[in-house]
This record gives C-alpha cells, structure tokens and sequence, in this order.
C-alpha cells in the first residue's frame, strides 16, 4: 500500500512542479477545478485519481465517491492524448475508454500534456544566460541523437524478430504467400470455368 | 496510595501533575512552531509524507463532506482535504495551540486554500462542536500529547455521524527488535542533537522521544478506541510498526 502512496507522492510532485514552471497552467486548472477523475492505465488496472483544484493536482490511490468521469486507456495511447483529433480514433480503436463527460476528456488531457515551459528562460534563472544556452542546445542535440538510435532500434529490432526469431515473416517472404494466394486464385478461377462449361455441355 | 500520585501523568519520561502537562506540551510545540515543517521532513526523511497519503487514502472522504483535522498542527491533511471536498464541504483544523494555529494558517493562505477552512483553538478532550457533525476526524501526531487520551476519544465519538470515522496516526511500537535498537539509538542520540542543530531546542526533541515511548502501542490503543464505543477497529502498521494507523467507525 505505502508503495502505491510513494508513487502516486512522486508523480504529484512531478506534475505540479512542471505546472508551477508553466505560467498558463493554473488558468487551466481553474476551468476544471472541483473535477475528480479517474485513470486507468489498461497494463496496472489500478485506477489513480486526480483531484484538480485551483491550487494544484492531488493524486490519490483510493478515492472512495463518485468520479466526474472514468477513463481507461492502454499506456501506448497516453502519448496520443496530446493530439486533441486523435481522441476520437483513440475510442473507435479501443485504445481509450471514456465513462462522463468527452470535454472532460479533452481539457484534462490538456492539462496534463500542453505545458508550455521555455526550459532556457527557467534554467538562465538558475544557472545564468551562457550556460542555460548551452544546455539546452546540447540537450538539442541529444534529443536528435537519441530519436535517431530509437529509429535505429526500431528497424533492427524488426529485423530480429522476422530473420532471426522468425516470430513475424520477412517481406519477401510476404510476397511470395501472397503470390501463390493469387495463383491459387486464378486456379480456381479456371477450374470454375471449366466446370461450367462441362456443365452447358450436359 | 497518596493523592499526589493519582493525580499525575507522564511528560515524557518525567512525571507531573495532571493539570500541569497541557502547559508544558504548549510550551514545546510554542517554541517548535515556526520549524515544525523543516523538522518534519529532516526527522522522518520525508516519510511522513508517505504516512499522510495513506492516511488521506484509508479516510474515505470525498466531495462534499465535513472534515475535522485535529491537533492539526500546520495543516498538511487539512490541505488535502479541502482540495478534496471542495465548496460544498469543509474543513475545521482544530488544535490546542494558537503559535501552531497561526503557522498552519497563514501557510495555507499562502497556498490559495481559503474558501472552506476554519481554524479553531480546542483541547481534543473538550471539542466545541455538537454531536453527529462530522465525516471524518483525523488526529495525526497529536494524540500521544493529549493528557487524558480516553476522554478525548470519547469526544471524537460524540462529535462524529453515524457512519462517520476516525483515523489515528501515531507512532507507535516497532515490529522487530534490531529495528527498535537502532530506533531507539536513533531517538535519544541523534533526534535531539538533530533538534539542537536545526531548532536549536534538544529539549523539545528529547520529548518527543520519550512520548513516543509512552505511548500505548498498538493492541492498547485499538482497545482504547472500542472502549469509548467504535466499531470494527483496526490498525495498520507503517515503516516495521514504527507508526501506525488505526481506524474506527461510528455505527
Ligand atoms: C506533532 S504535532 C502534529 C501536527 C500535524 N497533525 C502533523 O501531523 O504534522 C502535534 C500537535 O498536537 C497539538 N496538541 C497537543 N495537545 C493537544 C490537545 N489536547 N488538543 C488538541 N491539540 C493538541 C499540538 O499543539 C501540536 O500542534
């Protein structure tokens, strides 16, 4: 149980941290202040609960009332929640549930995913103009390197898993079934043919 | 026995006449008020911040309801409480001394929380509130000061609804022995060097120490709690036992 509380302390801590560099952020917890909702995330089906209120987000592992509004979501689909057109594919595809209010929904996902945080200008404060600016452009870059690798991993674990593990088949090997698949079909097509000829023969 | 004794109570280790302890618990958390938070954080490492979130967990309180945060102190559960319950609830932090009242309140004015808190200076032994008024009273860290522990839960009792509970956190008696050894050496040696260092008041700390020790551990305190007339008791034990947290309902 007080694991459940240290990770939900942590996670609030995060949150409201960001949230206190963000200088929109309070003006959008007002639009949803006194609004409790619950997530869950489909791979820990244990739901956590947002409390918003002016002041900050509280996050609670058990609440024991009535949620505003429910959603279920699988971890993949969190990051989509950014993108406002996505929701409603998101739903058609299962990958998001909603019980309540879609706008809920939206604002919420707002909330939690539009900061708008200029990381140089909060760094500069601490650290001073030069070396906040040379942070963040090597964080830059990092950030470039580091999704390029990803793509990278991406391709090669794709690779493992149809060449090595044979989990999944090779393109090539796709082609060929689905030639054959046609072949068969022409086949068949042929042979129909023949059958109904035989049979105006009769 | 002689009239002297029947008529004292403990103050830490020390023994002092029943009428006397309420004054010296004041004269402590007076002159503890204004680091109370820092001393917190410092003495239990930020744990008892994990301590309260369970404690908010196992409340039950939701929108709309009436909280009393007793022996309140500077507020952390009454904060989170009146987030919780919003406008149409509220929220009462009551304690016995106005030095913590005072820091409690003006930190959370200064956190935006104004609407649906009052602040009110009251023994737990004596609440200045009618019968069946409130959802939930909490007393965190603050029963093991109170000088006469049955009458206050028995007024906990009396100002809760039908249905309503009541959450305990104290410290209270570690599971395993190891544990306690270091505990102990934790609490006589370091806590108060610690208290001088950051507080510049070993005395204050040496209390603590002490009163935690006084206090009865975890099967007294649930029998206490059935006594004055709650249900279903039970406790949890937190950090080896090192604190617990009991709960009772009014039926
Ligand atoms: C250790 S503090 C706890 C503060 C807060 N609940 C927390 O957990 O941080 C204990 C508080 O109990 C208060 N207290 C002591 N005796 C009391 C009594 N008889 N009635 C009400 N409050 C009391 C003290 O003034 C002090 O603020």
């Amino acid at each position: 149980m007080p694991l459940d509380n240290l990770l939900c302390g942590l996670l609030e801590t995060g949150v409201n941290k960001l949230h206190q560099l963000d200088s929109s952020a309070q003006q959008r917890r007002k639009m949803l202040d006194g609004v409790i909702i619950a997530v869950t995330l489909k791979e820990l089906n244990k739901p956590l609960y947002f409390v918003i209120s002016k002041q900050q987000i509280d996050i609670l592992a058990k609440y024991e009332g009535q949620a505003d509004c429910f959603i279920r979501l699988n971890l993949s689909a969190l990051k989509e929640l950014q993108n406002n057109h996505q929701l409603t594919r998101l739903i058609k595809s299962e990958q998001l549930e909603v019980e309540g209010d879609i706008q809920l929904v939206q604002q919420f996902a707002q909330l939690l995913t539009e900061m708008d945080i200029d990381w140089e200008e909060f760094l500069s404060s601490k650290v001073g103009d030069v070396l906040a600016h040379k942070f963040c452009y090597h964080a830059k870059q990092c950030q470039q390197g580091l999704s390029q690798q990803l793509k990278k991993i991406e391709k090669h674990s794709a690779q493992f898993i149809t060449e090595e593990l044979k989990l999944a088949p090779g393109p090539l090997q796709v082609a060929y079934f689905c030639e054959q698949v046609s072949e068969l079909e022409k086949q068949c097509l042929q042979l129909e043919a023949r059958i109904a000829q035989r049979l105006q023969k009769i | 026995m002689s009239n002297t004794q029947e008529n004292t109570t403990h103050f830490g280790f020390k023994t002092v006449e029943e009428d006397r302890k309420a004054d010296l618990v004041a004269e402590v958390f007076h002159s503890v008020a204004t680091k109370y938070d820092v001393m917190n954080d410092v003495l239990s490492m930020g744990i008892h911040r994990v301590w309260k979130r369970f404690t908010i967990d196992c409340s039950g309180i939701r929108k709309g309801q009436k909280a009393l945060d007793l022996a309140g102190g500077t507020g952390d559960l009454t904060a989170k409480f009146s987030r919780i319950v919003g406008k149409t609830g509220h929220v009462v932090l009551a304690d016995i001394n106005d030095s913590m009242l005072k820091v409690g309140r003006s930190k959370l004015r200064d956190m935006g929380i104004v609407d649906n808190v009052d602040y009110i200076q009251a023994n737990a032994e004596e609440l200045p509130f009618p019968d069946n008024h409130f959802d939930l009273v909490t007393i965190a860290f603050g029963l093991r000061n109170v000088t006469d522990k049955d009458k206050a839960l028995a007024s906990i009792y009396r100002v809760l609804k039908p249905g309503g509970r009541l959450l305990v956190l104290e410290f209270s008696k570690p599971l395993y022995r190891p544990l306690s050894k270091f505990y102990d050496f934790y609490s006589f040696n370091i806590l108060p060097k610690l208290g001088k260092l950051i507080a510049n008041d070993s005395e204050s700390y040496r209390y603590l120490a002490e009163s935690i020790r006084m206090h009865p551990n975890q099967d007294t305190l649930k029998e206490m709690m059935n006594n004055v007339g709650f249900e279903d008791s039970e406790y949890f034990n937190l950090t080896a036992g090192i604190v617990a947290l009991h709960r009772g309902y009014k039926y």
